[in-house]
């Protein structure tokens, strides 16, 4: 698995396309290659890619709900333990809680901690922050954002073998396959 | 998509033909029993009609609603140039443009002004809770302004309806440009138009009670119920085989999306206008929700917010249910009811003090909702069901969810 060459461990292989339908095909590919790391670069949201690529749900809507439902829960006991039970005082004859007033803050903190949940929760699955990713490394991943479409199959890949791997991607017709070192990585294992 | 083609209107049926003559006449013959059944028990309760204009007072308002939910609809699919609902945009003309039949219907609602609005009564006329509305709120005006409304939405949802017609034959891109520019002013023009009418037609019952949002919370139920039918429409016409593969599961996500997010709209609505009179406590703001919330009415009120929002925010709030076509047709049901018996707690209480329900709210369903259904079927006979033309079929042909 953790293939190196002279100057670091090898991330994975980059294969690049010059359009969309030559894309499809590739990734049609990999995908019934069986490979599980690996990801897709395009310099606009392609349709239908998710399918191709047979992307499953993300899990983030559930970490949304669980946010939410906390800030909901949280609302109410906050309110309800410091207007009925810690300090209790009588507002314009309202009960000590009474539930309509309760509401707005109870929607707020919904919304609040649903937002966060969302923010930091899509941080976390996509294990951000992080100021450097290897793929930056290559000259050729910098038409990315511009007219140039990409596959990536990362080392960690259990299917992945460095030959065979090249070797599949150049067979699918791109115009170019670019071994991608981990330029950090290496420089800590010439340390070690 | 660049990996398999886009379904074509050559792919499925996209007229009524025979099946729209069956409908009409099926839905018209139960609308006129229904109704006839309606007025007999209504004679049959021996209060001078009082109790059947209430009762169809709420079913005319329900299915007013819905065309008013289409009559919104439309334009602004003009106004966002959205291409995702061209495919869907004949069904909403058509629901729209029955306006002049809702006319008819609103005579009942006319003759019978007097037992149902408290201002109508002689015996409130000069008090000093009318004084400064007296002028508004009085029958010969009355009527001339659901004249003047009913002129208005037919106008414009005629003037969409007919257009797109147009280019069903001509293909000119001219009239998708006509109706952009008519769309902004459409929409302003209804959406005040609708406020004052619902203030007309439900707030007015209690001539003392105001709610500047009252408008809104009609409208925004009235479109919950709009996107409700169109599904369940869009699904009957597919079980016959029209319109399939050309509306996919892409369509229906967007109506689930839609309802979703328009029943949350009508619950914060619903929700602020009833907050700010519990907190202010002041009595000619509170009485509407006093009455509303005593002797069986509060129970049917607490249902109703459950039935029609709690209930239903957590059951279309998942991806999954708004792309199950059983799932989405169970909660386009379900909010059809739902938001029925919002109208119903909104209006009866001001009948009776204490909760009633009587066959003839159901025979008015059934008599009111099936000329309705009749009407819009009759409109959509002998043209296509989708606008054949427009420039941005396609897209809509084509259209994903991102």
């Amino acid at each position: 698995m953790s293939a190196h060459n002279a100057s670091g461990t090898v991330y994975g292989l980059l294969a690049e396309f010059d359009s969309p339908s030559l894309l499809f095909e590739a990734v049609t590919q990999c995908r019934d290659k069986g490979f599980k790391h690996w990801d897709v670069h395009t310099p606009f949201p392609v349709h239908g890619m998710d399918e191709a690529m047979g992307i499953r749900g993300s899990r983030l809507p559930f970490i949304v709900l669980a946010g939410g439902i906390t800030g909901l829960i949280l609302a109410t006991l906050m309110q309800w333990w410091m207007n009925a039970v810690d300090y209790p005082f009588v507002i314009s004859g309202k009960p000590l809680f009474g539930l309509p007033a309760a509401i707005p803050v109870m929607f707020e903190l919904t919304i609040l901690f649903s937002a966060f949940a969302t923010f930091f929760g899509m941080w976390g699955l996509n294990g951000l922050p992080r100021l450097h990713h290897p793929l930056f490394s290559s000259r050729r991943f910098r038409r990315a954002s511009q007219d140039r479409f990409f596959i990536v199959i990362e080392a960690q890949d259990p299917k992945f073998k460095l030959d065979e791997t090249r070797d599949f991607l150049a067979s699918l017709g791109g115009l170019a396959v670019e071994e991608v070192v981990d330029a950090a990585d290496g420089a800590e294992s010439v340390e070690g | 998509m660049a990996h398999h083609h886009a379904p074509s209107l050559d792919d499925t049926k996209t007229t009524l033909d025979g099946l729209g003559r069956k409908v009409f006449m099926i839905s018209g013959l139960v609308g006129v029993i229904g109704l006839a059944v309606t007025v007999v028990l209504g004679l049959g309760e021996g209060d001078d009609l009082r109790h059947f204009s209430f009762s169809y007072l709420v079913n005319f308002a329900f299915f007013l609603s819905i065309s008013i939910g289409a009559l919104i609809f439309v334009p602004l699919q003009f106004v966002t140039k959205a291409s995702w609902s061209i495919v869907v945009r004949r069904m909403a003309e058509v629901m729209a443009s029955v306006m002049p039949v809702m006319l008819v219907l609103a005579v009942p609602v006319l003759l019978l002004s007097g037992r149902i609005y408290g201002w109508a009564d002689p015996a409130v006329a000069g008090s000093h809770g009318l004084a400064h509305k007296a002028a508004f709120l009085s029958g010969g005006w009355f009527t001339a302004r659901w004249i003047i409304y009913m002129v208005l939405w037919t106008v414009f949802s005629w003037y969409f309806w007919r257009k797109s017609l147009k280019q069903d034959d001509s293909g000119d891109l001219a009239l998708t440009r006509k109706m952009e520019n008519m769309s902004g002013f459409a929409l302003v023009v209804c959406a005040l138009s609708v406020a004052v009418a619902a203030f007309d037609l439900l707030m007015s019952i209690d001539h003392l009670w105001f709610s500047t949002m009252f408008g809104v919370y009609y409208w925004s139920g009235g479109f919950v119920s709009f996107f409700a039918v169109l599904t369940l429409v869009t699904m009957g016409l597919q079980n016959t085989g029209r319109l399939t593969r050309i509306i996919s599961p892409e369509h229906f996500h967007d109506y689930g999306k839609l309802m979703f997010a328009f029943t949350f709209f009508w619950g914060y609505i619903a929700f602020s206008q009833y907050m700010l009179y519990w907190y202010a406590n002041i009595p000619e703001e509170t009485g509407w929700y006093l009455l509303r919330s005593q002797n069986g009415w509060g129970w049917l009120g607490l249902a109703t917010v459950f039935a029609t929002f709690v209930l239903p925010f957590c059951g279309l709030i998942s991806r999954y249910a708004k792309r199950n076509r059983k799932m989405l047709a169970f909660w386009a049901f379900w909010l059809i009811v739902a938001q029925w018996i919002n109208l119903y707690w909104v209006v009866m209480p001001e009948f009776s003090d204490s909760f009633v329900f009587s066959p003839m709210d159901v025979t008015g369903f059934l008599g009111v909702g099936g000329i309705w259904f009749a009407a819009v079927t009759r409109l959509a006979m002998g043209h296509s069901l989708v606008p054949t033309r427009d420039p941005r079929l396609e897209n809509s042909l084509r259209f994903e969810n991102a």
